[in-house]
């Protein structure tokens, strides 16, 4: 009775599968404004609010993606963490810097999570649980941010190495929770990448360039686990199925669709 | 146990195969069916409702006329890649998402139509006014509105080589009658250009059909790399893609643009060049 | 009631108030010298893991050194609440992942 019932049920798939992939066709684009957005919803959905959207690129010109990724110790995929108001009330992960009390580039920050929040408070949960909400309250438009900044293709539309190189924007690197004091690196040299398709430029990767916003660890070994140069077999496939460079290069740093920002070496004739 | 088929045909016993190969069949149809099976069907009759795009996932709520995009007025002029690759556009109706704001923003159709931007000359018309009642509005919410467009199909082509399906535009080209722009001031990127690939030819999924001839020149002049790769066509080496005419079909991978926009797949020979002449139609 | 009875209901009323559920977010467990004991594993967590940007430049030996604190580190973050657990673990995971890897690479090298 099994083999048959595993028999009908690959014949079906057989069958019925060519019409399941969604392979080949093009995705939807989000706005530069929208790109870098995470919708977290571990836990809200269970307690009757929104989830969470939280913007990219508010934060990003504010903090190196090492402050936030290894020293208040956020994961790097929606979901990954799991952070409960408890924890942000309790100085933790948002409330590191949403605590009511820190002051960036002169503002306050408001608090996140308060466990006795009244109706009067609901505007400032709407601030964070904001999907499928309209009209947000926010101390940052995207439009006026982004108008004097350097600007790229794709992505948020704007150049975020320029700006920082240009001084429009001045990431720290330090956040009191007890960071880790993050002196010059020994800089890594770069180095170039071969790729496997003939007729493509090589990729020039350069370590200094990314360790300055992420340091070492938010890349190894969780995301670049191999030890020799070259010896970790990796595609655009993978990349662009998040894993390796795609990691990042997806959803908050510069797309691959933009090749010639990797690909960046002359082929020579 | 005793061995069931040693009986001669019991009622019992026929039905379980039968049933077994009716489902089967039925699902096998149901799945050729719904990937249009084996032919693709024929382009529209009217050659200027080729390449259009009917948008309508906000307009009906609105309370306007849905949107009704021509590829052809845009595609005598600009390049796939302008649209699709600096200013952003999906590939399928509706899975764009644009909305009045967004244009409004300056993204989506808003990058040339706000008023300002020219084009040979002449100023674009903005789009989405907070007018309601502005007369500007028809000239995109147009399903259903007689006489609305501006532009019209035959007087614009006329000196434009002809297909079956419309206007061959590859010869438009090549004779030097369109010449669509590629940069886009205040949105695109100048990039050193890539190599230019040599044609291939790739294998047919059956051994009896003829191998496809394939030009990446043809296609990275109006798509650049990033139209196709990594989205439409996500494998890097070469034979390692898996897809089919039925994929093609659906609209997934060469399905993607042929079929829907640029030349369709009724002419077998055009991809097949050394297909019989009694395949092509 | 017998003596015995007596000393015993004292001994586990002591006990419930020493790791009864607690309302604050205390580590149970955690006496008069919370604030120290606290104190006393995040200063070795920072001491551990601000070298993190360093650790090319660490020898094999040194390298093993931090491994076997961050993995000493670990068994005293298993005991704190659910969120310094859940923070710190991550943060300890990722320092203790680096140094694992920087010596792994080094050793790679040497062959």
């Amino acid at each position: 009775m099994n083999r048959k019932m595993f028999f009908l049920v690959s014949l079906i798939l057989i069958f019925c599968v060519p019409t399941l992939s969604q392979t080949g066709s093009k995705k939807k684009r989000p706005l530069p404004y929208e790109y870098g957005q995470v919708v977290i919803n571990n836990f809200s959905d269970r307690a009757g609010m929104d989830p969470v959207v939280f913007q990219h690129w508010i934060h990003r010109s504010m903090f190196t993606c090492r402050v936030c990724h290894v020293d208040v110790g956020f994961g790097m995929k929606a979901g990954a963490t799991g952070i409960k108001a408890i924890d942000n009330e309790r100085g933790y992960y948002c409330g590191a810097c949403h605590n009511g009390k820190k002051v960036v580039d002169g503002k306050t920050v408001f608090q996140a999570c308060s466990t006795n929040a009244t109706s009067e408070d609901q505007k400032r949960c709407d601030r964070c649980h904001s999907l499928n909400k309209k009209n947000v309250a926010s101390d940052f438009d995207f439009f006026k941010f982004s108008a004097p900044l350097p600007k790229e293709r794709f992505g948020n539309g704007i150049d975020w190495e320029k700006s920082e190189i240009l001084g429009f924007i001045a990431p720290s690197k330090y956040l009191d929770v007890g960071s880790t004091m993050n002196k010059n690196l020994a800089l890594q040299k770069d180095f170039s990448l071969n790729p496997k398709v003939e007729g493509m430029p090589e990729i020039i990767f350069s370590h200094k360039k990314h360790t300055v916003w992420n340091g070492c660890e938010l890349c190894h070994p969780d995301i670049f686990m191999g030890v020799k140069k070259g010896a970790t077999k990796y595609s655009m496939l993978d990349i662009s199925e998040g894993r390796s460079c795609g990691a990042c290069h997806t959803t908050v740093a510069f797309p691959i669709a933009d090749c010639q920002r990797c690909h960046s070496k002359p082929v020579q004739p | 146990m005793p061995m069931c088929s040693n009986r001669k045909g019991t009622r019992r016993n026929r039905r379980g195969p039968f049933l077994l190969a009716l489902i089967l069949g039925v699902l096998f149809l149901a799945n050729n069916a719904w990937a249009q099976i084996y032919l693709p069907g024929p382009p529209p009759e009217q050659p200027s409702d080729y390449g259009k795009v009917i948008l309508d996932s906000y307009s009906p709520a609105a309370g306007m006329h849905a949107v009704e995009f021509d590829h052809w007025q845009h595609r005598a002029r600009f390049t796939c890649r302008l649209c699709h690759v600096d200013i952003g556009f999906a590939m399928e109706a509706k899975a764009t998402g644009i909305q009045a704001a967004t244009i409004r923003q300056g993204f989506h159709c808003g990058a040339c139509h706000d008023g300002k931007r020219t084009f040979a000359g002449k100023t674009i018309f903005a789009a989405c006014s907070d007018d309601r009642h502005d007369q500007r509005c028809v000239r995109c919410h147009s399903v259903g509105v007689p006489n609305a467009r501006k532009e019209e199909y035959r007087t614009f082509t006329a000196k434009l080589p002809k297909a079956f399906y419309g206007v061959d535009w590859e010869g438009a080209e090549k004779s030097g009658l369109i010449k669509p722009v590629d940069f886009l001031e205040g949105v695109s990127v100048r990039r050193p250009p890539m190599q230019s690939r040599e044609d291939f030819s790739i294998k047919a999924g059956y051994s009896w059909v003829n191998p496809i001839v394939f030009s990446h020149e043809k296609h990275s002049i109006w798509n650049g790399c990033e139209l196709c790769h990594p989205e439409i066509f996500p494998t890097a080496k070469r034979g390692t893609g898996r897809y089919s005419m039925f994929a093609n079909i659906e609209g997934r991978f060469c399905g993607a643009c042929h079929g829907k926009v640029a030349f369709p797949l009724n002419n077998c020979r055009f991809c097949h060049p050394r297909a019989p002449t009694w395949v092509a139609q | 009631m017998s003596k015995t009875r007596f000393i015993a209901t004292l001994f586990f009323m002591g006990l419930t108030a020493q790791f009864g559920v607690r309302a604050s977010d205390e580590p149970i467990g955690a006496a008069p010298q919370t604030a120290q004991v606290q104190q006393s594993w995040q200063r070795e967590f920072e001491d551990v893991c601000s070298r993190t940007q360093d650790a090319m430049t660490f020898s094999q030996a040194e390298l093993t050194a931090l491994i076997q604190r961050c993995d000493a580190l670990q068994g005293k973050i298993d005991k704190l609440d659910d969120t310094q657990k859940k923070v710190y673990m991550g943060r300890l995971r990722m320092c203790r992942g680096l140094y694992a890897y920087v010596l792994e690479s080094k050793r790679n090298e040497k062959k």
